[in-house]
């Protein structure tokens, strides 16, 4: 009896010493491997490339030679992006009224002429938001040890807000000529001497462009399967090919079809996409369609130091579809007034109205547009858009008079309905809110309003959609759940009764 | 008279105009009054206005540099805007805009820099050229007035440079805010020092070297204690004085290398830097008969002549005895040309084939004017084997020897 005890005394004395052991075991190699993890060889020398794009002015180089040593293209390059980081660098100061990054980009002289007046503004509570969007430089001339060079920009375009107590007070664009004196510094081309030399008031030549044709009668459209990503992964162009198909033998002969800013790869954009959007513009023409191009799809920010960034966006995307046949106009925002509040509309006019020009400098031969949500924010920017759109989701029996007063405070200019519909929802969210009989009645309705005025329309839209992804409406299910319902083709296919009233 | 008349009435009217076009210059309720457009970055800059009623307004004012917003002096009806010296004492356009008015005016002053620098910043640049007029370095100025603005363009400064005996001044005119000037390089090596002159203001000094052109052909000699092939002595070749096409003795620590084609047609190299001009360098002598052609070059610039040298042979004869069966080989007496024993080491290699196949080699080194070699029984079994001895270039054969 004393013997077994014993031995069931030492099994569990041993058992207990082999746990003890083996935890410990664990513990101390655990302890081991998270000391050797995280540091990876490859990184020690940091020799990756961490650089982000963040401010890209459009730069023209004069190419007309330089008095002094002959200056090699990279020695330019690097030239440009000193000069423009340090343009950038004085941006970011006179906002924040900080001194960081001055010194890197100008000589020590030449720096206390920056933090005198940022001193002065930080006192006065003043603080500047800017922005340069065009910069023409020319090297005048270049030392022979390479240390020293004479650079012009000319007409340099800036855009400056000035702020007393974050109050706004004062907007202004000017078209400056500098000429500088840059030293070559620690590796960095520094300004030693800055000269503003000319200063013009900002006239940006707009021509006007007409619309090809007046009867626009369209729709909008997404894929039914992938809404609001039309190019993305799930890109299929029979898909699309056979839904244009539908869409020209209903009678209607536009399409608005949509850009994503990130999707598309924001300032770098993603040349494959160009590509889908090409394929896209080819198929509606090959089905005799024209198409209202919606840029900046999801873009929310309009920050004055993200303009040059949003500028090449749209340049690179204008340029390269420009002279597309099936392209009728470019409208360059949805429903920029709903940012209104959280953005702030002189923000978000501001940036609209410097894309117009961007957009107009690049095409001049298809009209711009802004897609307003309603009728009151409509006569923003009139003067300069060459259509007006706005969308209307409000009360059918309004249409006509509210349509009437738009037209009467801008008689003479084209005007859009670039979006209206009704859901034929029907559940749990709302019930009993709509049906599709409704909806069909709804654009009975609207279609005689429409051809009793002879306007231009475009419908959301041709289907309904499975799932709608938040960015649009958010994930509350009574918000997203209607908007999933808005189509003349339900999500298998079948067409609904509004599918009749798709045209007039 | 009348005439007169006519002239006196028409300067009347036309005053008149004026003064009409000056008060209808009002903009909204505010006119300028300041009528100055030129100021000097020393002045002080005020800005004026006369106000209807009781208008109240800032300026945003935006110079070279930066941006900001001015508060006003207020006294009745006009209205007094002085702009801080921060803004005012730089050179360039200074831009104006009034803030908070229903309809705001905007102008534009412009600010000239001193005349007189105060400071002459100087770049000069590369530090150090080749004599002979081709080669410049450039003398960049930026004379700037108290106030560190770059000087008016079109001021007059004057380059001074020194060498030697000459001394010269030549004007340049600044331009795009700077004045620069090439300077070509005398056609002697030296010393040249430069300066700059403004408005009575002297830079500083400063100084570039010249230095001698690149060398030009040359020649190339050798210095060797005897002819012998003893792989002992040391043979120095060395270079005439290598100068440029200016005269000038090319810079020391030149590098020059000395190629030495050998009898077989293989490449020995030797290196020397100059001293004066002269570059010397030393290589060994082979231990056999040879004949070397020497040429030398400062690799890309310039070469030398060819130099042929012949080596003799060190030893005429040696002899070579067999004994312990054949399994020890001794080599010697090596005696060189006198009758000495050589020095050691020399190097003695022997060859051993068996059924006309090479099985091994060996080399030893000659130690008071003797080599031997043992062939080790348990790597050389009994048999025939066939041997060859080479040193100093002599080779002897011993065929069908039997080792046991």
């Amino acid at each position: 009896m004393v013997k077994t005890n014993r031995k069931i005394i030492r099994g569990v004395l041993m058992l207990t010493y082999v746990i003890i052991i083996g935890v410990l075991l664990f513990l101390v190699s655990s302890l081991y491997s998270f000391l050797n993890t995280g540091a990876d060889r490859s990184k020690m020398l940091h020799t990756e490339v961490k650089k982000i794009d963040q401010y890209l002015p459009k730069v023209t180089w004069k190419d007309d030679g330089n008095e002094g040593r002959k200056i090699s293209d990279q020695k330019v390059k690097s030239v440009e992006n000193d000069y423009l980081d340090a343009w950038y660098v004085k941006h970011i100061a006179y906002k924040t009224n900080t001194r960081v990054g001055i010194e890197d980009y100008f000589t020590e002289s030449a720096r206390t002429n920056i933090y005198s007046i940022l001193d002065y503004n930080k006192k006065n509570n003043i603080t500047v938001e800017s922005t340069t969007l065009k910069h023409n430089l020319d090297i005048e001339f270049f030392s022979e040890d390479g240390q020293l060079l004479v650079l012009t920009d000319t007409d340099a375009l800036e855009y400056k807000k000035v702020f007393k107590d974050n109050l706004l007070i004062l907007e202004t664009t000017e078209v400056n000529t500098y000429r500088y004196i840059l030293l070559l510094e620690d590796g960095f081309w520094r300004i030693r001497h800055m000269v503003k030399e000319n200063s013009k008031p900002y006239k940006p030549q707009t021509l006007k462009a007409t619309l090809a044709y007046n009867n626009i009668k369209g729709i909008n459209y997404y894929p039914q399967a992938t809404p609001w990503d039309m190019f993305g992964e799930d890109y299929d162009i029979s898909i699309i090919d056979n839904d244009f198909k539908i869409i020209n033998n209903a009678g209607l002969n536009t399409i608005r079809i949509f850009v994503q800013y990130e999707d598309f790869g924001k300032a770098n954009v993603d040349y494959n996409k160009i590509l889908k959007l090409k394929e896209v513009l080819d198929t509606a023409k090959k089905n005799n369609l024209k198409a209202v191009v919606t840029l900046f799809d999801f873009y929310g920010n309009y920050d004055v130091l993200d303009w040059t960034l949003n500028h090449r966006h749209a340049e690179k995307i204008v340029s390269a579809i420009k002279d597309h046949e099936a392209l009728l106009a470019w409208d360059i925002k949805n429903e920029p007034n709903l940012d209104f509040d959280s953005r702030g509309k002189d923000n978000v006019i501001g940036w609209l109205n410097f894309m117009i020009d961007l957009i107009k400098d690049i095409d001049k031969v298809h009209p711009v547009t802004v897609g307003w949500s309603n009728t009151e924010s409509a006569t923003i920017l009139k003067d300069k858009l060459d259509i007006i759109s706005f969308h209307y989701y409000e009360d059918k029996e309004k249409f006509e008079s509210d349509f009437i007063d738009l037209k009467h405070k801008i008689p003479n200019k084209p005007i859009v309905l670039q979006e209206f519909g009704l859901s034929s929802y029907s559940g749990i969210w709302r019930p009993f809110a709509g049906s599709e009989e409704k909806q069909a009645n709804y654009y009975a309705e609207m279609q005689k309003v429409l051809t009793k005025n002879n306007i231009s329309f475009m419908s959301w839209t041709l289907y309904d959609f499975d799932n709608v992804p938040k960015e649009v409406l958010g994930r509350l299910p009574w918000r997203t759940n209607p908007q999933k319902k808005f189509g003349f083709i339900n999500s298998l296919g079948e067409k609904k009764l509004s599918y009749k009233h798709i045209a007039n | 008279m009348q005439k007169k008349q006519q002239i006196t009435l028409l300067i009347i009217y036309f005053l008149i105009l004026c003064t009409q076009a000056q008060e209808t210059n009002f903009v909204g309720n505010i006119s300028l009054l300041t009528t100055q457009k030129e100021f000097s970055v020393s002045e002080d800059i005020r800005l004026e206005f006369i106000v209807k009623s009781d208008v109240r307004f800032n300026i945003y004012c935006s110079n070279s540099y930066g941006s900001s917003i001015i508060y006003p002096e207020i006294n009745e009806d006009k209205v007094t805007f002085k702009i801080p010296k921060f803004l005012s004492k730089k050179r360039g356009l200074l831009t104006w805009k009034t803030t908070g008015l229903k309809t705001n005016i905007s102008g534009s002053l412009f600010v000239n820099p001193l005349q007189q620098p105060k400071t002459i910043e100087t770049y000069l640049g590369p530090p150090s050229i080749d004599a002979g007029a081709i080669d410049y370095t450039m003398l960049v100025v930026i004379p700037t007035d108290s106030l560190d603005n770059p000087i008016k363009d079109n001021s007059k400064v004057d380059v001074k440079s020194q060498f030697l005996k000459s001394e010269r001044s030549t004007p340049v005119f600044t331009d795009k805010l700077i004045g620069y000037k090439n300077i070509y390089s005398p056609l002697k090596s030296g010393r040249m020092i430069i300066s700059s002159e403004s408005y009575g203001l002297n830079s500083k000094e400063f100084d570039v070297n010249i230095m001698p052109a690149i060398a030009t052909n040359f020649k190339i000699y050798v210095k060797r204690n005897h002819d012998y092939a003893d792989g002992n002595q040391i043979t120095t070749f060395y270079t005439s004085v290598i100068k440029d096409r200016l005269n000038n003795v090319i810079i020391d620590g030149s590098f020059i290398e000395f190629y030495i084609t050998n009898k077989k047609g293989n490449i020995l190299k030797t290196t020397g830097t100059t001293i004066n001009g002269v570059a010397h360098a030393k290589i060994i002598h082979p231990d056999f008969e040879e004949n070397w052609s020497v040429k030398a070059y400062a690799i890309g610039i310039s070469e030398s002549n060819v130099l042929n040298l012949k080596f003799k042979k060190v030893i005429d004869d040696y002899t070579v005895d067999f004994n312990d069966n054949n399994r020890t080989i001794k080599i010697g007496p090596l005696e060189s040309f006198m009758g000495q024993i050589i020095p050691d080491g020399l190097i003695v290699k022997l060859f051993i084939y068996k059924d006309k196949k090479l099985i091994e080699t060996i080399f030893k080194e000659s130690k008071a004017g003797f080599v031997e070699f043992n062939l080790n029984p348990n790597i050389f079994e009994d048999g025939v084997y066939d041997f060859m001895i080479k040193t100093a270039g002599i080779e002897k054969e011993f065929n069908s020897l039997k080792v046991w």
